[in-house]
Parts: structure tokens; C-alpha cells; sequence
């Protein structure tokens, strides 16, 4: 693997290029452990926790629930132990940021969880970490080693007298295992198959306790916020949005990669002025703005600012910021055929309308991109879609109807073509 | 018994990280694998009786997880990521170009039980594309020539 | 206690109860609120799956589940806006996407709820064209089941059975999304001795009994109800009677008794009611020594004559009695009264034993051990004494669980007996030292009561009449007593005066007979506290 840092850096990956940054000693010289160290030592665990509320974090996993209120759930006192899980199970198409973190910034996500250990009171963090991810695991576990062997973790953790273990786990190929609950029944050693809620993780999570489970970059935020403050924070990004996140973009560009920006940076800006634009002088077609997830914008529709309370207006999400760009080479048939083969595989299988439409969606999808399909099908996979939003144990099943409905959304001519001429209409498009 | 017993003592000290002994369970599952290449019925009552669990109850895991394979494997696996962002970028193509020159079609295993083609979903490299995870490893950045050589080079 | 309205009407629940449960406890769950479900069991944890219990709740956005929502005081649901018809619908087309066509040959026609519920509340036409998995068919899942892979809906009722009830664990639901299969670990089989309570769970066709398969169409069943008669629980059932033939048991549900369960071996016991070994004729010993068949009054003739005669020689205290715990509670009333009134205190019950478990086998193998103790008679074990000490001449037996290896282990020493009379069901080696044979009727064919292991006195109905002719054994012993001239006996049996009349024989029926224990069965009076 050659160095794949992000093009346009901030407070997050700044130091990414350097290799000694991603060892304790390096880590350390650039003000490394010394927002856990002021956590620990001149803070209540109230105090960090409103810190971190104050800073209007929002979890950047893909569904933004604000982190500090996350954190404030957890219940206080009694005997039951407190976990956190640190979700590094990134499987969402076109996502690739936690990657990185992981690859490069260990020692910071660590810190990040160090801190929020504290103002939880956990005693134990598990990561869980999807199994592909050998490479990034392994920058963990050396991070790790170091951190155990410097007194940063486990029996008194920085001399303050506070415990906590950070146990990795590597997941083993199931994208289901990135929805918080999934997580906590795989880690379990169980299928990751998702819990009905109520309860919600904070009452009965890892192992029947307390749990409190967030992503690999919203931990990567916090010793950011702790030493500069909630106000420094907010002054990236929007109102609602503050802080950066790392787009990634993928797909037609000309420069493809990871971007660091604020949130709220406007869609065309990050693609055009950071992507390098569409590749070959082409034209763009559409961009899938969040994560496979979340639903397609068309070329005309991506002048608006990459943040929840933007996109909702255009009926899609930040998700995680996964930016895919297809040019007017690109069937959306085709495209919708990957998409759906995607959520038919990955389902876990529990609810009816997830386990079978998923299914149903592919199929009728692969029949219509083939030249077999009628217009009645096209209206029938929007029927399906609907049944599946908002009536399952998770949100999967609202994720592989939303892509769905984005494209016939935008771009039902697509499907009206292989319909009216019973085959692709679009020579240049890849081929499934 | 098919599980040795070094692999056993790695078990036991995997379960010692977690407050149930079934959390060991998908460690336990990977450091068999990385014995045995592959999940046995045989293996999986073995690991049945070290978690106190039914072999129904491992199976299960085993057949739900990309990762854990019931039935024997090539030396090797080579993936390669068929997702969206990756066909956009001709992983496609590039997919099909191994299957001819390995002379087999993903999911299957190369005669010699050198390596096992396969398509997978999204690898995390989306900005580096076409790529394929060969084992442990990563290669990006790909076109076919690329790939055919990273795959020749396998024993 | 909680406040519930549930379309537009109130009632007042329990605390802690899930929307479903509540509805379970008032007793309206699909039978006057209907809330269609699959995955959701009274008996078995909540799974969330189906989806198909959705309910508007208001002040949720969403639709709610049934089985997962807790009640809270003031509760409004909803359950036919057209939200949830729609949701509804929605869940059974999908799940209709990949089930197979195969009503035409499927054991769950007429009692599917697949069926059912599309019917009821699914599209009227199908719109998917998709070729349908192609998945296992007529699995051999074990002794008693038969698994169709393809019809499964994935509800996972008998995966949570086999966890929870039997403990046994054999089953799993093995890869995921639309590739999920219930399986079992290859090599192993569904074998436990609750195995086919999974096939009543399931919904659908995908698990069925070897048992009943392609026997007969449940549309030509009626199932009135009825209990078990293989051990003292009494589990409650429902007979599936066509044909005047009785062509199964399924469990009834008593949450007193057995909840909504059976065993197997007990479940198979309706096989006993028709089956080939049935005493079904009248028979005596002639003078040759051969069993000849007669009419039945010249049966009980004789029976009262040999009776008659060794009273007249040797006294009536060479006469013992021994009765059965298949015998109802009317019938062993009257064969106290018969004894007492003949003149003899030898009497006593001979019950058959076995294994127990934890769950609802009892180690008594026949129904009413708990009532013939109740009635007054002990053991057996004191007769068969008497009997091999040579004290007894004269033999009246109910049922020939006498032969059982707690008393005699064969009929040899039997054989020395002046006069043994049989009243019994089914024929057995007791015929090779009867003198005379009386057939009597099965639970299931007559009005009865019977008492089981915990005192909970149950009844059966006559559901089927024999095609040969036989008596309730308390009938039987009516018109014997009225041929032997004893007080008290006219030869007439009404089986409803006899049942209200238990209360004067033993204190612990008081108030209980065959009307009042109803179809739930009443607590004998000690034990109702």
C-alpha cells in the first residue's frame, strides 16, 4: 500500500504524512494524550461529557445522533460495568475515511476513547474492527501495545488511578455488523443481526450492560475539542454541523481520494475544485453523496452544501460522506443492479420486508437491465421500496429502498429506455 | 482432535478478553481458519464443546460471516471489490480479465489449489481503484497487467 | 394495572404487558381484535421479525409492533386504519415473493396461515414474475417431522421452541438475507420428545408430521376438544374427528395444564382409539375353555351369575376389585358403590408407571391415578397380595394394568382365579384367564371427568361413537350390580346425576362436575385453597 493521505488536510489528518505520528513518541511531541491527560486529571466526567455536548459533535458514522447526548444515556453509578464499542466496522460503498484514521491516526481515536471512558465511567472499550481491514487492525494493535506498555491504558491509566481496556475484535465479513446493534450481537460471538430497541444500547448493550457505541472519526474529533474547546470546534462547519469530516470521493473524478473539509462545503466545490472533476473531459450524470446509502442527486442538484440539515432538503443525507461520481457514460440501471446486489447480499435476514424485498428489488432490476422488464415494474419497484421504509428492527432496510427511490427519483428515463428498447441504451456504460 | 492445541491456548486467551466466553467466538473462529483454511463439521464440534455452545450454533455463525469458509479453500484469496465506486473505475472488467487468465470464475478455486478468485463488496478503497485484497493484503490502484502479475507471483 | 383503548374501546390490563400480550389476556387476540402474526407466540420469546403485527400507537410517527411494545397507561392503538391495512399488505406480499405454490399438495391447506392472512388482509392478486427459490423439499428432519425448506417464512417459532421449551437446541437459521435456510447441523436430526409441538407452531407447511401427512384434508375435521389419556397431566387437545374416526390430536391450549403443548408419544395416543387391538365384542369362557363372543346383556348375565354364585358359597370378601386409572371419575364412583354394595373392602388401583420430566410427562401413565385415589382406592399392590396369598376367588377388573410389572408382570398367576370379569378397551393377555369380557368406551367416547397429577379434574366428550357396542365401565358395572339384585343399583346410568354426586363421595369434588369444570377444567376443592 503506498501513502494514501488525504489531499486537503485539517485538524484531523494534519499529521498524517508523517510517519513517526503514527508512533507514541511522535504522536506525543505534537500534543498527543495531553487532552486525556487534562480530561482525567482537572475534569469531573460531567464536565467532559457537556464539553463534548456543547461542542454539537455529531456521530459521524452516518447516522449524526449529536455524541454528547449519546453520551449523557449512559447510565451513572450502580454496579453494572460500562462498555464502550468503537464502530470500525466502515463498509458503506464509496466510505474510506475511517480507514485512514485507523492506518494513520490509532493514537488519536484511542485518545478520543480514553476521554470518553472517562466521562462515561467505562471500564472497557471493545473495537470492533470489520475483518478486511488486516492492515488498519494491525496499526491498532501496535498503537495499543504502546499504549499499555506507557501506562496510557489499563490499570492506572495515565497515573490518575482510572482503569480501562481497550480489547480489539475483527469482524468477519458482514456490513449489517456496522449498525450499532449488529455490532453488539456480533461482538457477542453471535450473527450480527440487529436488536429490537427499546432498549436501546445504553440500557442493555455488550454483554447485557451499559453501552455506548461510536464511530471511529467522532472519537477522532474529541481530544480536538477538548483541547481547543466547544466554541473553537463550532467555528468549522455550520450551526448545525460544526466540526470537519473526510469526504471521500470516488467513481469519474480525476482525482480521487480523501478531502478533509468543514461541514457544509458546498458538493461541487469538493468535486470540482478538490476531485479535480469529471475525468476524460466528460460530462457529469449524477453523485451519490453520502455513502451507497443515501440517495443519488443528479448534475443539476449537487449545488448544496454537504451537511444534514442541506441535504434533507434535496431527499438525501450526509451519511458518511462517501462521494460517488458517475458520468453520462453511467446506466443507472446498471448502477441500480450493484446497488441492489449490494443490500440483497448484505441483509441479515430477520425482517420480511428487508430479507425479501431486497431480494424482490434486485431481481426485478436485473430483469429490466437485461431488456425484460415492463413499465409496470418500474412502478412496482417504487411500491416496494415504500413498503420497506421505516417498518423494520433497523434502518437497513430504509437504506436499500432510498437508492432505489433516488434513481426513479431522478432518473427513471433510465429504466423507461431498457424498457422501450428492451436493452441498454448507454454503449459506454461498464458492464455488470 | 483437528484444532491443535497451540491454537486452543490462543482461544482460551482471546476468551479471556471478554466477559462471556462466547465472545471469543469469532477470534476463535479466525484463528482457525488461519490453520485450517477452512470451518469442518469436525472443527466446528470442536469449537462447540470449547464454548459450550451447540455445533448448530456455530454453524450458524460460520454460514452467516464472507469471512469463514465451510468447505476447503485455495492457498490464496484474491477478491476483487465489485462494488459501485470500483466497477465505476472497470473493476468489472478487471474481474473478468483474472477469470480468464486463471482460468476460473469468481467463487471458484484454481485446480492446483493455489488460489481462490472471488468478487467482494466495498473494501474501504474506493479513491483507489480498481483494487483487489489478496489475503491479507491490498493492492490498488489496478489495471489487469498489474493484477496478473500480483497474482502470478502467489505459490 | 394499565388503561388501554384499542380502537375506541378501553380496558383496563395488566402491568408489564406487551400491546399482543394484553390482548392474549383479555382474550381478543385474533378473536375480536385482530392483530395477525407470525413470528410472536404466547409461549416463546419475542422475536420482532414477521413485521406483521404492526399497530398504529399514537403518539408514534411509526407503526409499532405488537409483540414488542410495552403498555403504557393511556395507551391508544389502532389497528384497522389504513396505515396498518396497508403495512399489512405489504408484509404478505413479500412474503408470498418466494413461497412456493404447493397448497394443492401441502398438509397446512385449511389451517395455513399464510393462507389465512393473505386472504385476509393481503393483495388480491400476486404481481412477481421472479422465479421463486429453489430450496429443500420433504426433508426427513427426524422421527417424527417432515421440513420443507422452500415454505418456510423464516418466522423462527421452531428454532425459539427448540431453545426454550425442549432445551434441545437442534435447530438454527443458517446464512442471511434472502439466502436464510432453518437447518440443523449436518448429521443431526430433530429428535426430542416434544419434536412435533413444531409443527403445530409452525405457521405454514414448511414443518409437518410424518404422522398425519396426506391422511386427510383438515376442512373435513371437525376438532371438538377433549384431553390426553397417556399420563397424569391431561394435557388438553383438540380431536380432529372425521369419518366418525379420530384422526389426531393437536394441542388445546390450558395454561393451567400444558400451556400449548403436548408430548409425542402422548399426542400419538389418539391412535389407541382406533386401533385394531379394541375389545369390541362381548365375550365368555364356554364350557371348552374357549372365549366365545355373545351378546352383551348374556354377558353381564353370566358375569352376575358367577358373581352370585361365589357370594352364595364362599362370602363376598373372596371378591376383589381392581380398578383402572383410565377409568373417569364416574365410573370409579360407581365401582366403589358396586364393591361396597357386593360386600367387599378388596379393592384398589393398578396404575401403570414410567419416566417423568421436567416439562409435562408424569410418571403415572394414565389419566385419572389422582381421582381413583381421591374415590378411595388404594394401591393395587395390597389386592395382588391378597390375590398371590390365595385370599381371592372372584375377580372384577377394570383395564388389565394389573398385569403391569408393579404387580403381576403376567397373567399366570391369575389363572387359579373361580371368576375373573374384564371391563376394558383393548384386549390383552388378561383375555387368557377371563371368564367374561366386557367392552368399555374410550375418553373420547364418552361424557367423563378425570383428575389429574395436580388435582385439576378435566373432562372429554363423546366425539366419536364406536362401531361396536360398548359402555362407559361405569355404565357397565351399573347394569351388572342391577342384574346381581345389589341395593342402590336399577341398571340405569346418567352419567351428568353421577358426576354432580361425587361431591357426596369425596369432599375434595365438591362443586365440581361435568358442567362446571367446562373446557378449562376446575381445581378439586383442597387444591382451589
Amino acid at each position: 500500500m503506498g501513502l494514501k493521505v488525504p489531499f486537503v488536510t485539517s485538524y484531523l489528518t494534519e499529521h498524517f504524512g508523517d510517519d513517526d505520528f503514527t508512533k507514541l513518541e511522535g504522536y506525543r511531541k505534537r500534543g498527543g494524550w495531553e487532552a486525556a491527560r487534562k480530561a482525567l486529571t482537572t475534569m469531573t466526567p460531567d464536565e467532559v461529557t457537556e464539553t463534548v455536548k456543547a461542542s454539537g459533535l455529531q456521530g459521524r458514522g452516518g447516522a449524526g445522533f449529536p455524541a454528547g447526548l449519546k453520551w449523557s444515556f449512559m447510565p451513572k453509578g450502580g454496579d453494572k460495568p460500562r462498555y464502550i464499542a468503537c464502530n470500525a466496522d466502515e463498509s458503506e460503498p464509496g466510505s474510506f475515511k475511517d480507514r485512514i484514521l485507523l492506518e494513520r491516526g490509532a493514537h488519536q481515536m484511542l485518545e478520543g476513547i480514553l476521554i470518553g471512558a472517562w466521562a462515561m465511567q467505562a471500564e472497557k472499550t471493545f473495537i470492533y474492527c470489520r475483518g478486511e481491514y488486516a492492515g488498519p487492525g494491525a496499526s491498532i494493535r501496535r498503537a495499543l501495545e504502546e499504549c499499555y506498555a506507557a501506562g496510557i491504558l489499563g490499570a492506572n491509566c495515565l497515573g490518575t488511578g482510572f482503569c480501562h481496556d481497550v480489547v480489539l475484535m475483527l469482524g468477519a465479513g458482514a456490513y449489517i455488523c456496522g449498525e450499532e446493534t449488529g455490532l453488539l450481537e456480533s461482538l457477542e460471538g453471535k450473527k450480527g443481526q440487529p436488536r429490537k430497541k427499546p432498549p436501546f444500547p445504553a440500557q442493555h448493550g455488550a454483554f447485557g450492560m451499559p453501552t455506548t457505541v461510536n464511530n471511529v472519526e467522532t472519537f477522532s474529533h474529541v481530544r480536538h475539542i477538548l483541547n481547543h474547546g466547544p466554541e473553537w470546534f463550532k467555528g468549522f462547519g455550520t450551526d448545525k454541523s460544526p466540526g470537519t469530516t473526510i469526504f471521500g470521493v470516488s467513481g469519474h473524478v480525476a482525482r480521487p481520494g480523501l478531502f478533509e473539509l468543514p461541514l457544509g462545503t458546498r458538493l461541487d466545490e469538493i468535486i470540482f475544485e478538490h476531485a479535480g472533476g469529471v475525468a476524460n473531459g466528460r460530462k457529469l450524470k449524477g453523485v451519490i453523496p453520502g455513502g451507497m446509502s443515501m440517495p443519488i442527486l443528479p448534475a443539476g442538484q449537487i449545488d448544496v452544501q454537504m451537511a444534514n440539515e442541506f441535504l434533507r432538503e434535496r431527499k438525501t443525507m450526509l451519511g458518511t460522506g462517501g462521494i460517488i461520481v458517475m458520468d453520462e457514460t453511467t446506466c443507472m440501471v446498471r448502477a441500480s443492479c450493484v446497488i441492489t446486489y449490494f443490500f440483497r447480499d448484505e441483509s441479515c435476514g430477520q425482517c420480511t420486508q428487508c430479507r425479501e424485498g431486497t431480494g424482490w428489488l434486485h431481481k426485478i432490476i436485473t430483469r429490466i437491465e437485461r431488456g425484460a422488464g415492463s413499465m409496470e415494474d418500474i412502478d412496482i419497484l417504487a411500491d416496494i421500496a415504500g413498503k420497506m421504509e421505516g417498518a423494520t428492527i433497523c434502518a437497513f432496510a430504509d437504506a436499500a429502498a432510498w437508492p432505489v427511490q433516488g434513481m426513479l427519483r431522478h432518473f427513471r428515463e433510465d429504466f423507461e429506455l431498457h424498457v422501450k428498447h428492451g436493452k441498454c441504451p448507454f454503449p459506454e456504460s461498464f458492464e455488470l | 482432535m483437528v484444532i491443535s492445541e497451540e491454537t486452543r491456548a490462543k482461544i482460551e486467551a482471546e476468551i479471556a478478553k471478554y466477559p462471556q466466553r462466547r465472545g471469543g467466538l469469532l477470534p476463535a473462529l479466525h484463528l482457525v481458519q488461519k490453520e485450517k483454511g477452512w470451518i469442518s463439521l469436525e472443527t466446528a464440534q470442536e469449537l462447540a464443546g470449547i464454548f459450550g455452545i451447540k455445533p448448530v450454533d456455530v454453524m450458524e455463525v460460520v454460514s452467516f460471516y464472507s469471512m469463514f469458509y465451510d468447505r476447503p479453500q485455495g492457498r490464496h484469496h484474491v477478491h476483487v471489490c465489485t462494488n459501485l465506486p470500483c466497477s465505476l473505475r472497470g473493476s468489472r472488467d478487471l474481474l473478468r480479465g483474472l477469470e480468464a487468465h486463471l482460468g476460473v470464475e469468481a467463487g471458484e478455486t484454481t485446480l492446483d489449489g493455489r488460489i481462490t478468485l472471488g468478487h467482494e463488496e466495498c473494501l474501504g478503497a474506493c479513491g483507489y481503484s480498481p483494487m483487489m485484497r489478496v489475503d491479507e493484503t491490498y493492492h490498488e490502484d489496478l489495471d489487469l497487467a498489474s493484477a496478473r502479475e500480483i497474482v502470478d507471483g502467489l505459490k | 394495572m394499565a388503561k388501554l383503548s384499542v380502537d375506541g374501546v378501553d380496558y383496563e390490563v395488566a402491568d408489564g404487558r406487551t400491546i399482543l400480550q394484553a390482548l392474549d389476556d383479555l382474550g381478543l387476540l385474533m378473536n375480536g381484535v385482530d392483530v395477525p402474526h407470525y413470528c410472536w407466540h404466547p409461549k416463546l420469546s419475542v422475536d420482532g421479525s414477521c413485521r406483521l403485527c404492526q399497530v398504529e400507537v399514537e403518539g408514534f410517527p411509526k407503526l409499532q409492533i405488537g409483540c414488542n411494545t410495552p403498555i403504557k397507561d393511556g395507551m391508544v392503538v389502532r389497528t384497522k386504519s389504513e396505515r396498518v391495512k396497508k403495512a399489512r399488505e405489504g408484509v404478505m406480499e413479500l412474503l408470498l415473493v418466494n413461497h412456493p405454490l404447493d397448497c394443492p399438495i401441502c398438509d397446512q391447506a385449511g389451517e395455513c396461515k399464510l393462507q389465512d392472512y393473505a386472504f385476509e388482509y393481503g393483495a388480491t392478486h400476486a404481481r412477481t414474475e421472479e422465479p421463486r427459490r429453489a430450496l429443500k423439499k420433504r426433508v426427513d428432519l427426524g422421527p417424527t417431522i417432515t421440513f420443507d425448506q422452500e415454505r418456510c417464512i423464516l418466522c423462527r417459532r421452531c428454532v425459539r421452541f427448540c431453545r426454550e421449551v425442549s432445551e434441545t437446541g437442534e435447530l438454527g437459521v443458517f446464512n442471511r438475507g434472502d439466502h436464510s435456510v432453518v437447518e440443523t447441523f449436518p448429521g443431526t436430526k430433530v429428535d426430542n420428545p416434544y419434536s412435533m409441538n413444531i409443527a403445530d407452531i409452525c405457521p405454514v407447511g414448511a414443518l409437518t408430521t410424518k404422522d398425519f401427512r396426506f391422511k386427510i384434508r383438515v376442512w373435513f375435521l371437525e376438532e371438538p376438544p377433549g384431553i390426553c389419556t397417556g399420563c397424569a397431566n391431561g394435557c388438553n387437545v383438540f380431536l380432529g374427528v372425521a369419518n366418525n374416526k379420530v384422526y389426531r390430536y393437536v394441542p388445546r391450549r390450558n395454561d393451567a395444564v400444558n400451556e400449548t403443548w403436548i408430548c409425542d408419544s402422548g399426542r400419538m395416543t389418539y391412535k389407541q382409539i382406533g386401533a385394531a387391538d379394541r375389545l369390541e365384542r362381548a365375550m365368555l369362557r364356554s364350557a371348552q375353555g374357549t372365549l366365545e363372543a355373545t351378546a352383551y346383556g348374556q354377558a353381564i348375565d353370566e358375569a352376575a351369575a358367577r358373581l352370585r354364585r361365589l357370594v352364595q358359597t364362599k362370602g363376598p370378601g373372596v371378591i376383589a376389585g381392581v380398578a383402572s386409572a383410565f377409568a373417569s371419575n364416574e365410573d370409579l364412583a360407581i365401582f366403589r358403590r358396586f364393591l361396597a354394595a357386593l360386600g367387599t373392602d378388596l379393592a384398589g388401583v393398578a396404575i401403570p408407571t414410567g419416566e417423568a420430566d421436567d416439562l409435562l410427562i408424569k410418571a403415572e401413565k394414565a389419566p385419572n391415578g389422582e381421582g381413583a385415589r381421591l374415590l378411595g382406592f388404594a394401591d393395587a399392590k395390597g389386592v395382588a397380595d391378597r390375590i398371590r396369598g390365595g385370599r381371592v376367588e372372584g375377580l372384577v377388573v377394570l383395564g388389565h394394568d394389573l398385569l403391569g410389572p408393579g404387580y403381576f408382570g403376567s397373567e399366570q398367576e391369575l389363572a387359579k382365579l373361580d371368576t375373573v370379569i374384564v371391563l376394558d378397551t383393548h384386549r390383552s393377555e388378561l383375555e387368557r384367564v377371563s371368564h367374561v369380557l366386557l367392552p368399555v368406551r374410550h375418553a373420547a367416547e364418552k361424557h367423563a371427568t378425570y383428575t389429574n397429577h395436580a388435582g385439576r379434574v378435566q373432562r372429554s366428550w363423546p366425539v366419536i361413537e364406536p362401531s361396536f357396542e360398548a359402555y362407559a365401565d361405569g355404565e357397565v358395572l351399573s347394569r351388572l350390580g342391577a342384574a346381581l339384585g345389589l341395593a342402590g343399583f336399577d341398571g340405569k346410568f346418567e352419567v351428568g346425576e353421577v358426576s354432580r354426586g361425587l361431591g357426596k363421595l369425596a369432599s375434595a369434588f365438591r362443586g365440581i362436575d361435568l358442567e362446571s369444570v367446562g373446557e378449562q377444567g376446575l381445581p378439586v376443592a383442597m387444591k382451589a385453597g
